[in-house]
């Protein structure tokens, strides 16, 4: 349904604005009206350009803008040109890309405003002709009619913007004429950028007469700066200043030095001298997670129970943390590759007492964000520095900084209890988490919210759910699934293990506890028929399967390994994600979450000794390989459901296929990674 | 400052730079070449890996002294229309998510392809193995660079 359809018929193009509510579901923690709007301009020269009001950081919400304003206005993917919106909520809604929300919200306005486009297109061309508009069809970027030489949408675009739209009904393109939606073969957007180098990332931006400045970081976890000493750091060519960043206004906190290039503003910092206080010197995450297991309550009854510890996890995206920015005596200006850049532009009005519009946020693109992008501390930090200087500034973080200093997933530790009947089948439930809130979004410090982001148990097993929070020891923050990757893994793992010890296998344990006709037990039966489930594998490898229905979509994956060389073997995954626009898109964000899932359940963990984390590179946080990659099949299973969420799908259940097939081979599953002391 | 004279993408150029700096910085704020990525700056990533004498190099962890005298070809000098074997390979099968890290593994396949035209994916992972993807884009990274093979041969 459109609530909102503005039609700008601005000097010399065809201008359609649509914004369109949300579906159930898919909400934000952030609150506030739920309406992105989208603009499609389509200029005298014939020229379609779609703005992309949300920020595109890998999960490929461009190419999606890309085929769906070309299905709708009949051309092809590449003839469709993409801008990507500045941070503007007045004008592009909430821009946000969190809760795999990019899809559900912007798949409807942008068919509405491109169909709109095209019906007036097609109104103004049966005028000139004075043929009945049904006659006529939308191809190829011209308008057809049988006894007339089509008029390419440059000669209409004219007319077409002088039309009343409230005289011209729209109809979007129906499922069976569909040329590209969830058929095409196009790749990702930018695809050409990114393969010649051009591609343009936050890290990139290098605005005339900038600096950049790198930063000393606290060497513990809550360290404030007491004092510096910044002669030697000052005497480096090519140093500049030296700025005290105190928290929270300018971000964690530390010391930048800013200077003409990296080189320098990594020599300054070197021979910086800087006294630290406070925080927690003595931290260790062996001890927090003592503390978490520690405080869960005196264990129900039940005839099975497993308790599971889950790590510290970083997000550590491939490019860095960064940011740039200008301040100037009329206001700001950020480059940032960040998951909301409108909701970032609205924040730092606020914070600075500029009014909205003298605050410009430009969202570049962004090498991966995992939730880590949501947050504003390296924007912040490149604002005080640019004060500082008058000059604009690139602040820099090293890998070691990224991963030192992120807001990290969670700890957890979960007890998973269940009544079983004589065949061994869970008929009771109870799970009790206790874990920490999220420390970047206050709202999180609730059990009920920790719960309902982690909870999605699918099956039919009435039981409970609960969730303890203690205090959070260090920053903490959203990571791909946020909690229910959590959850979930626990939820799993712990299910096929009861399959394991009733002697049930685990796929037919799920199907009996899975609704006949529903979407989760489809996608199971596909998943499984493609990994030829009931033929079994022959020693030593082994398999495990795992579900996740959240975020409007559904998705099964079968995993084959091989305990004796701790290895993923191959991976099926069947989804169900409504209508998958961009088939390409859709498995690649399916294989890039088994890919994580490979990762943390193999090893990659973050842990604290000495009140620091010890990891620092892609050397020691040791992040899946090629050598790791798996055979990824992913089936997209038909669906007449509205489009569902996509980019955090597949982590949970891929992690829990994972763990419980490497322990169809060895010692249950105790927690993440697998086969690991945590923390 | 120092004066070094860096042979990239098949030309001459200068920089006026410590002599220890990395060539990674030189070649992204000097050269203004940013397709090499900064992922890591020690050599562990792969997100800046460039040819230097038509090997695999990590411009991160050269300095540009070292670099004089040397061949240095960046992403943005691998071909004039974005269409070797490599990068019409990683279109066809739609290989980025992100795309950071794809000029790196571009280049690392590259020089791969070059010594072994016909690798079989053993092959494949252990050139690559270094080469972090964090999106996870490996099995598509795997089929592109047979693709590549493929297409460098002639095939079609
Ligand atoms: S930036 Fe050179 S290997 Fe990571
Ligand atoms: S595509 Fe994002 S890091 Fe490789």
């Amino acid at each position: 349904m459109i609530t909102r359809r503005s039609f700008l018929g601005t000097a010399g193009a065809l201008v359609v604005a649509v914004s369109a509510p949300v579906p159930a579901g898919a909400t934000t923690g952030g609150g506030g009206p739920l309406a992105p709007t989208v603009f499609v301009r389509v200029d005298r020269r014939g020229t379609i350009v779609a703005t992309v009001p949300k920020p595109d950081t890998g999960q490929g919400v461009r190419t999606l803008a890309a085929v769906l304003v070309a299905e709708e206005l009949a051309v092809g993917v590449a003839d469709v040109t993409l801008e990507q919106a500045p941070g503007d909520t007045a004008t592009y809604g909430p821009q946000g890309i969190a809760n795999s929300t990019s899809a559900r919200q912007l798949a409807q306005p942008l068919r509405t405003a491109s169909a709109t486009a095209r019906c007036l297109l097609v109104a103004a061309a049966a005028a000139h002709w004075d043929v009945p508009a049904e006659e006529c069809a939308a191809r190829d970027g011209r308008v057809t009619h049988p006894r007339h030489r089509p008029l390419p949408y440059r000669d209409l675009v004219a007319d077409a913007a002088a039309l009343d739209p409230a005289t011209v009904p729209v109809t979007l393109t129906p499922p069976q004429d569909w040329r590209l939606i969830g058929r095409t073969r196009a790749g990702r957007a930018d695809a050409r950028d990114i393969v010649t180098g051009r591609a343009h990332y936050g890290i990139d931006t290098r605005p005339e007469g900038g600096l950049v400045a790198v930063v000393a970081r606290p060497p513990w976890i809550g360290a404030l700066v007491e004092s510096v000493e910044d002669t030697g750091a000052l005497a480096v060519p090519g140093v500049v200043a030296v700025v005290r960043l105190d928290p929270p206004g300018a971000g964690q906190g530390g010391v930048a030095v800013v200077a003409g290039s990296t080189a320098a503003a990594l020599r300054g910092r070197e021979t910086l001298r800087v006294t630290w206080r406070g925080g927690t010197p003595d931290a260790d995450s062996r001890e927090w997670l003592a503390d978490l297991a520690a405080a869960l309550p005196a264990a129900p009854p039940g005839d099975l129970q497993r308790v599971y510890r889950l790590p510290l996890l970083a997000h550590a995206p491939m490019e860095p943390m960064n940011a740039t920015a200008h301040v100037t005596a009329d206001g700001l200006r950020v480059w940032a590759p960040h998951q909301d850049p409108g909701g970032l532009a609205t924040q730092l009005a606020r914070q600075l007492g500029l009014p909205e519009a003298s605050v410009l946020v430009n969202a570049t693109l962004a090498g991966g964000a995992f939730g880590r992008r949501i947050e504003p501390d390296p924007v912040a930090e490149a604002i005080a520095c640019s004060r500082a200087t008058g000059r604009p500034v690139t602040v820099r973080w090293t890998r070691v900084d990224d991963t030192r200093h992120d807001s990290y997933r969670p700890m957890s530790v979960h007890r998973l209890s269940a009544t079983l009947d004589a065949e061994g089948v869970p008929v009771g439930r109870h799970h009790e988490v206790v874990t920490w809130p999220l420390t970047v979004l206050p709202v999180f410090n609730n059990p009920a919210i920790v719960r309902a982001s982690g909870d999605h148990f699918p099956y039919t097993v009435p039981g409970e759910v609960s969730v303890l929070l203690r205090e959070s020891p260090l920053r903490t923050g959203f990571w791909r699934s946020v909690y229910a990757g959590q959850f979930g893994y626990a939820e799993e793992c712990f299910l096929s293990e009861i399959a394991g010890r009733g002697g049930h296998d685990q796929v037919d344990l799920r199907r009996r506890l899975l609704p006949a006709d529903s979407r989760l037990r489809r996608v199971l039966d596909v998943a499984a028929a493609r990994a030829n489930w009931t033929r079994g594998v022959d020693a030593p490898l082994t398999r495990g399967v795992a579900c996740h229905l959240d975020y409007g979509s559904a998705i099964a994956v079968v995993v084959t390994a091989d305990p004796t060389r701790r290895r993923v073997v191959g991976v099926h995954a069947a989804v169900d994600v409504g209508v998958a626009v961009h088939p390409s898109g859709v498995r690649a964000q399916v294989e890039g979450g088994i890919m994580d899932a490979v990762s943390t359940v193999l090893g990659a963990q973050v842990t604290v000794r000495a009140g620091a984390v010890v990891e620092s590179t892609f050397g020691d946080y040791a992040w899946a390989r090629i050598t790791d990659c798996p055979d990824i099949d992913v089936a997209i299973v038909p669906s007449t459901a509205p489009i569902g969420g996509l980019g955090e799908l597949a982590y949970p259940p891929a992690a829990a296929a994972i763990a419980s097939a490497l322990a169809a081979g060895g010692d249950p599953v105790t927690g993440m990674p697998y086969g690991t002391p945590v923390g | 400052m120092d004066r070094y004279r860096l042979h990239v993408n098949g030309r001459q150029r200068e920089v006026r730079v410590p002599g220890d700096t990395p060539l990674l910085w030189a070649l992204r704020e000097e050269l203004g070449l940013t397709g090499p990525k900064y992922g890591c700056g020690v050599g562990a990533c792969g997100a800046c890996v460039s040819l230097v004498d038509g090997q695999a190099a990590r411009p991160c962890v050269r300095t540009v002294e070292e670099s004089e005298h040397t061949r240095i070809t960046t992403i943005e000098g691998l071909s004039a229309r974005g269409d070797h074997a490599v990068q019409r390979a990683w279109l066809e099968l739609d290989v980025a998510q992100c795309g950071y890290c794809q000029p790196g593994q571009i280049m690392a396949a590259v020089a791969l392809l070059a010594r072994t035209p016909d690798p079989d994916d053993e092959q494949i992972a252990e050139a690559l193995r270094d080469n972090v993807c964090r999106c996870g884009t490996y099995p598509r990274i795997r089929a592109a660079v047979r693709r590549a093979a493929e297409l460098a041969r002639g095939d079609r």
